[in-house]
């Protein structure tokens, strides 16, 4: 369904010594039809601008990104308008997603009117069905976003999306800014939505415990590149990049996971103007050997569909 | 030994739209060198307990209860009285680092001013007490850092510098407020584990809504849910009895767990339902808990849950 291809996004920074922010340094995966991919890494690797480029939000400075066999980046804006309500985003802040001087209700009906799929006198019905198919009650239609929770107005994006009819979702971290009693509530609504109407995912967040359970693959971002990437069973087993190591251990839990040894990290990711040379791990990585401060490793296949890019593998 | 006591705390604010009672009749205690957990949702109040011990509230709260450090109740103490208590012997480490601390001020300057007012070192010695406390939280080179500005320091360097911060008096009683809210998880496995070693030998209240780094830290946890405590118990059995239905749904709708929601949202503060706060959500509801509020009552083991239904 979509398929990425040595995507890379670079911005120009510095006025006399021209250098680059390479937010996104090529970028390469594949997503099949109704599955779902968790793109996963820590504030600053890029996931974010994935999702973006991958819209043409922002132009990406080079790579591929096939949808459906499309070339996005070849269309033409008319043609790129009318292939994006087939792709659709979701945000982490839900209150700011939506207008706030619009109700639910006309929040829900602008997306069916642009689409224009639905007649004009069916789409009251349609509102209706929407707001139920996401779990809302049919007397928020006429409320406005802030008499409604976090979670309830996650559910009003949702709603819109789904107006939409897309094959695609990119959504970014959507359940971040809930709590987790309300973040269960909304990612279980959005699997039963998968598996009702076959959407494809791509996941972004920060949360490995969250893409355990949503994601079929994963992909473990470090600054720009994708360090590993994998079924989901196999990252959780398998993982053979260091740093898939460090996140796994430092996700925590349960009071007897103190007994197991964690792999803390020093110091904190460098930026992205100043990408460490060699492997842009290297500051941080406990296997560190001279090879790593010298040459950046290839990605490697590890095992049925895991790639991994580290010296050590 | 308990450092403090809290018995039968009430915090009520007056707003436009009703009394916002969010900490209501709330009995707790911590020992010393205690690491006591207050686990609960957004707006369930537990923030406002932090505050309360602290008499940080703004003129439209009204308090009712006690507050029992050493055996000495904080709400009657006078405001210098208290100012004196604050930082030197209970100090509290707020969330948002970014919002807490002076961006016009040098950050060694705002760990050097606690000092000063506290322990009545001059400027100099001031100054190389907070680089000392910038060395112990491991920030790398702490003079020179000591002599920069908050923005220069990224999310987990200023929550470091907010711990050297709290324990720069060496306080004996410690409130966390979210210490670990916003930050990566690499960043905040380095967090906990600073903030485990520092206060090693001090008691702690840990207010947070993350159960995994409660139970990196604490001895005991605390549930709270709508204004009130619902359960407390040592660490081990939260987790392994969990006996109150909403710590039960609660640990069910963690990824880890399930991803089993809680249906239903939680009260607002302003009208609490009848009975028991949590019968709407609650799949084991009888008409009693509609009707009557259930007492905390002990299990046995230190472990408290305030449910009619807990020994069935």
């Amino acid at each position: 369904m979509l398929e990425v291809e040595g995507l890379t996004k670079y911005y120009p920074s510095g006025v006399i010594r021209k250098q680059y922010a390479k937010a996104v340094d090529g970028v390469s995966f594949k997503i099949g039809k109704g599955k779902t991919l968790g793109l996963v890494g820590e504030s600053g690797c890029g996931k974010t601008t994935i999702g973006r480029l991958i819209l043409r939000l922002i132009e990406p400075t080079a790579g591929k990104v096939l949808f459906d066999g499309i070339d996005l980046l070849a269309l033409k804006r008319k043609e790129l308008r009318a292939i994006r309500s087939r792709m659709q985003m979701i945000f982490q802040d839900p209150d700011s997603s939506l207008d706030p001087r619009m109700k639910i209700g006309t929040s829900i009906a602008e997306p069916l009117k642009l689409q224009g799929a639905t007649p004009k006198d069916k789409i009251g019905q349609k509102i209706l069905e929407l707001v139920e198919t996401v779990g809302l009650h049919p007397e928020h239609i006429n409320r406005y976003p802030y008499q409604l929770s976090g979670g309830q107005n996650q559910r009003v994006v949702l709603a819109r999306i789904l107006a939409m009819n897309p094959d695609l979702i990119i959504a970014d971290e959507p359940t971040s800014s809930l709590d987790v009693s309300v973040q269960a509530q909304i990612l279980n609504l959005m699997m039963d939505l998968q598996s009702t109407f076959g959407h494809t995912y791509l996941f972004i967040t920060h949360d490995l415990d969250v893409v355990r359970i949503m994601a079929d693959h994963i992909a473990v971002m470090y600054l720009g590149r994708i360090v590993e990437i994998g079924k989901t069973h196999d990252i959780f087993n398998g993982a053979k990049h260091p740093y898939t190591h460090a996140l796994l251990s430092a996700a925590m839990m349960e009071p007897a996971a103190g007994q197991r040894e964690r792999v803390i990290l020093k110091g904190e990711t460098p930026g992205p103007t100043d990408i460490p040379a060699g492997c842009r791990f290297h500051t941080r990585c406990i296997r560190r050997e001279e090879i790593c401060m010298l040459k950046d490793p290839e990605t490697v296949e590890v095992g049925d569909g895991h790639y991994v890019a580290c010296h050590f593998v | 030994m308990n450092l403090l006591e809290i018995i039968n705390l009430t915090t009520h604010f007056q707003t436009p739209d009703g009394i916002v009672q969010a900490v209501d009749k709330i009995d707790l205690s911590i020992r010393e060198k205690e690491t006591f957990g207050l686990i609960g949702e957004t707006g369930c109040g537990k923030t406002v307990i932090g505050l309360t011990i602290m008499r940080l509230l703004p003129p439209t709260a009204t308090v009712g209860g006690e507050i029992l450090y050493n055996g000495k109740n904080l709400l009657e103490v006078s405001e210098t009285g208290m100012r004196k208590i604050r930082g030197e012997e209970i100090a509290i480490i707020l969330q948002n680092p970014t919002t807490s601390l002076n961006p016009v001020l040098k950050v060694g300057e705002q760990i050097a001013e606690a000092i000063r007012l506290h322990q009545g070192l001059n400027k100099h010695d001031a100054k190389k007490k907070a680089i000392e406390m910038l060395d112990s939280v491991r920030i790398s080179s702490p003079s020179r850092r000591a002599n920069e500005y908050p923005h220069k320091f990224s999310g987990g360097m200023k929550q470091r510098v907010m711990i050297a911060m709290g324990l720069a008096c060496d306080p004996s009683f410690i409130i966390a407020d979210e210490p670990t809210k916003g930050l990566d998880v690499t960043i905040k496995a380095q967090i906990v584990e600073l903030m485990k070693e520092m206060t090693e030998h001090k008691a702690m209240l840990l207010i947070t809504h993350d159960l995994g780094v409660a139970a990196e830290m604490c001895d005991r946890i605390a549930l709270m849910y709508a204004g009130e405590l619902v359960e407390y118990a040592p660490l081990d059995e939260i987790f392994e009895k969990p006996l109150h239905p909403y710590t039960i749904g609660f640990l069910n709708s963690l990824p880890k767990k399930g991803l089993v929601p809680i249906p239903g949202m939680s009260p607002s503060l302003i009208n609490f339902p009848d009975g028991c706060r949590f019968h709407s959500r609650c799949d084991y509801a009888t008409g009693e808990c509609k009707q009557k509020h259930p007492d905390m009552v002990e299990m046995g083991n230190g472990h408290f849950v305030r449910c009619f239904h807990a020994r069935s």
